[in-house]
C-alpha cells in the first residue's frame, strides 16, 4: 500500500500515506542521503576499511613496480621489483635462517621497550601525581629528549662493546625520554574532578594514584606506548649496525656490503610488516583491556 | 582497610561524637573570604553562618555568586583566603568521607560500570563485598537505575549520569551531604522524583544536607532554611528560616502548594532574585 512512498524520494524523507486510513505495518526504511567519498567525518564500514587499506598497499607496490620498469636495464638490480624482493625474503627464510634474525630483532625491541616502560610509567606517575617531583625531575628528563639517540652509538660501543646489551641500550635510550613525556601528559590530562570526587569518598593518596589517576589514564598510556614502540622499530637498524652480528639490521648491512639491494629492501619490508603487526597487537589489547572506551550508545 | 583505605579513622569518629554531644555545628563558616587570581577576583566576601544538624539548608543566588565555592570550602577541596570553616568545632583540613559531595558536573568513573561506581565509595570505607553489593543495589533502585547496573557511564544520558553520582554519594552514607545543583541536568519529572527522594532520605536518615540550587521552587520545597547570596562578590543577602512549613516535610511536592505562606515565600524569593539580576544589567 505505501511501497511507492519510498521510491519517489531517494534522498528526501519518506512521505506519509496521506489518505487518512490507519497505517499498515511499519513505515518504510529511511534512506539517508548518499555519502560521498570525501564526506566530512563520514562513516566507514569494516569491509571498506579493509579494502581501502589494501588499496593503499597495492598503490605503493604499483609505484614501486613502475619505478622498477622505468629504471634502465643495466641499473635495474638497484631497483628490484616487488616480486624479486618478496621472493628474496622467502629465500632468506628458507635457506639463510632469517627467522633467527627476525626473532632476535623482535626480542631486542620488546625487551628494551619493556624496560623503557618499567622506567617511564613509574616516572610519569610520580611526576604527574606530585608537582614537586615534576619540578625536580622533568627539566632533566625533558632535556634529554633533545639528544639524538644515534649519537650514543660510539659511547655505547666503548662501554659495552658489540654486545646485545649495547644494542638494547640504544633502543631503550631512543624511546624512554619521549615515553616519560607522553605518559606525564596522559596522567596530567585526567580531569581534576575525578580525583576530587575520590577524595570526598575518603580515598587515600595511594588509592587515588593507582586506582583513579592511573586507571583513568591507562587507555591513553597504552596508546602512547603503541606510538613509541613504532619509534623503537625505526631505531632497530641503527642499533644493529653496531658491529653487525645478527638481527634484521645485520642482514641488511651484509646485503649492503655486496650491493644486494633486494636483501636491503627485504629487510625494510620485514620491519614494516612487523611494525604493523605490533600496532595491531596493541590495538587488540586495548580493545580487551578497556571495554569502556568503545562502549558507546 | 590497608593502605588503600580511608584516612577516616576511629579517633576522628570518637572526636566527632564528643563534638556532637557538645552541640557543635556540623559546619560553621566563620568570616570566610575566598579570593582567586591573587585577589583580583573575590568569590566570597566575609561570610559567616552555621549549618544546623539534621537540617536541609539551601544556598541560592545568581550564577557566579560563589555557591560552588562555599560548597568546595565545606568539602575541604579548597581553603579560604581569610577566616575558617569548621566541622563540629574542628577546622577542616581536607576532604573526608563524612562530607559527601555531589558535583555540578558528571564525575562518574568511566572505566567502571554503574554499579561498580556506586560500590566504589562503599569499598573505600572498607565494607565487605556483600555489604557493598547490597548498598549499591539499594541506592541504584532508589534512583531508578537498577536496569542500567552493568552499563558504562558513557552509555547513559546526562540525567542518568547525575543519578549515578547521587547514588554514589548516598551509598557512601556521609553525615553531611553536600549537593551542588544535583538535579540541574535532569528533566522536570525526574527532578521532581529526586526531590521527593531527598525528603524521604531526610525522614529516614537524619542527614545534614547543604543544597546548592538556582531553582527557587526546589529550594522552598526541600529546605528548612534558605541562604540567599548576592551576586559577585558573594555575601549573604538574606538568611531565611522556612517558618511557614512549621517543621513539616512534605512527601508530595503538590501538598506544599496549599500551605499558607508558601506563595508569599516564593514571591519574596523571586523579587530578591530579580533585584540581583537587575543589579547586573544596570
Ligand atoms: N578556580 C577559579 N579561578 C578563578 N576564579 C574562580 C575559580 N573558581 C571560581 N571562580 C570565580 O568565583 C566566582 C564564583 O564561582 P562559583 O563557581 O562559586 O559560582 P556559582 O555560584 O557556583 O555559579 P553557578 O550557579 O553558575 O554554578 C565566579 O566569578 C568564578 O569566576
Ligand atoms: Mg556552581
Amino acid at each position: 500500500m505505501n511501497e511507492n512512498a519510498q521510491t519517489e524520494s531517494a534522498t528526501g524523507t519518506a512521505s506519509a500515506t496521506g489518505n487518512g486510513s490507519a497505517p499498515i505495518g511499519q513505515a518504510p526504511l529511511f534512506k539517508p542521503p548518499r555519502e560521498g567519498f570525501l564526506e566530512l567525518r563520514g562513516t566507514v564500514s569494516r569491509g571498506q576499511t579493509i579494502i581501502l587499506g589494501f588499496l593503499g598497499v597495492i598503490a605503493l607496490f604499483l609505484i614501486w613496480e613502475v619505478a622498477h620498469y622505468l629504471t634502465p636495464d643495466y641499473q635495474q638490480k638497484f631497483v628490484p621489483s616487488v616480486g624479486q624482493v618478496t621472493s628474496k625474503v622467502f629465500f632468506l627464510f628458507a635457506e639463510k635462517g632469517y627467522i633467527a634474525d627476525v626473532a632476535k630483532s623482535v626480542y631486542r625491541i620488546y625487551l628494551s621497550f619493556f624496560v623503557a616502560c618499567l622506567v617511564a610509567i613509574p616516572l610519569g606517575i610520580l611526576m604527574g601525581s606530585f608537582i614537586k617531583m615534576r619540578a625536580l625531575i622533568n627539566p632533566t628528563v625533558g632535556g634529554l629528549r633533545y639528544l639524538p639517540a644515534a649519537s650514543f652509538v660510539p659511547l655505547l660501543l666503548v662501554y659495552f662493546g658489540p654486545t646485545d646489551f649495547a644494542k638494547m641500550a640504544l633502543l631503550f635510550l631512543g624511546c624512554v625520554f619521549f615515553l616519560v613525556a607522553l605518559i606525564l601528559d596522559n596522567i596530567e590530562a585526567v580531569p581534576r574532578a575525578l580525583i576530587e570526587s575520590a577524595q570526598t569518598m575518603g580515598a587515600g593518596r595511594l588509592h587515588i594514584i593507582f586506582r583513579v589517576t592511573f586507571r583513568a589514564a591507562a587507555p591513553q598510556i597504552l596508546d602512547s606506548m603503541r606510538n613509541m614502540i613504532a619509534v623503537s622499530w625505526t631505531y632497530l637498524v641503527i642499533a644493529e649496525i653496531v658491529a653487525a652480528t645478527d638481527g634484521i639490521g645485520a642482514v641488511m648491512m651484509r646485503g649492503a656490503r655486496f650491493l644486494h639491494v633486494d636483501v636491503i629492501m627485504g629487510g625494510i619490508l620485514t620491519i614494516g610488516v612487523l611494525g604493523v603487526l605490533t600496532d595491531i597487537t596493541f590495538r587488540v589489547a586495548a580493545h580487551f583491556l578497556f571495554p569502556h572506551t568503545h562502549a558507546r550508545r | 582497610m590497608g593502605i588503600f583505605g580511608s584516612n577516616f579513622n576511629a579517633a576522628h569518629h570518637a572526636a566527632l561524637e564528643v563534638a556532637q554531644k557538645e552541640g557543635k555545628f556540623p559546619l560553621s563558616v566563620n568570616r570566610v573570604t575566598k579570593e582567586y587570581l591573587n585577589g583580583e577576583r573575590v568569590a566570597v566576601d566575609d561570610m559567616s553562618f552555621d549549618i544546623k544538624e539534621h537540617e536541609v539548608t539551601a544556598m541560592i543566588g545568581p550564577s557566579g555568586c560563589g555557591k560552588t565555592t562555599v560548597l568546595r570550602l565545606m568539602a575541604g577541596l579548597e581553603f579560604p583566603t581569610r577566616g575558617n570553616v569548621e566541622s563540629f568545632g574542628m577546622p577542616i583540613k581536607g576532604p573526608g568521607p563524612e562530607r559527601g559531595l555531589v558535583f555540578q558536573a558528571y564525575t562518574s568513573f568511566p572505566w567502571l560500570t554503574v554499579i561498580e561506581n556506586v560500590q566504589h565509595g562503599v569499598a573505600i570505607q572498607g565494607f565487605s563485598k556483600a555489604e557493598q553489593r547490597d548498598r549499591a543495589e539499594h541506592y541504584l533502585k532508589l534512583v531508578h537505575l537498577d536496569d542500567f547496573a552493568n552499563a558504562y557511564p558513557d552509555e547513559l544520558s546526562g540525567g542518568m549520569k547525575q543519578r549515578v553520582a547521587i547514588a554514589r554519594a548516598l551509598a557512601q552514607d556521609p553525615q553531611i551531604l553536600l549537593l551542588d545543583e544535583p538535579f540541574g541536568a535532569l528533566d522536570a519529572q525526574v527532578t521532581w522524583e529526586m526531590e521527593e527522594m531527598v525528603v524521604e532520605i531526610c525522614e529516614n536518615t537524619n542527614k545534614t544536607i547543604v543544597l546548592v540550587t538556582h531553582d527557587i521552587q526546589e529550594a522552598v520545597y526541600l529546605a528548612d532554611r534558605i541562604i540567599f547570596f548576592t551576586r559577585q562578590p558573594g555575601k549573604i543577602k538574606e538568611d531565611m528560616a522556612m517558618e511557614f512549613k512549621q517543621g513539616q516535610r512534605f512527601k508530595r511536592k503538590e501538598d506544599l502548594l496549599s500551605e499558607p505562606g508558601y506563595v508569599e515565600m516564593e514571591k519574596r524569593l523571586y523579587t530578591m532574585m530579580r533585584e540581583e539580576i537587575q543589579g547586573r544589567i544596570s
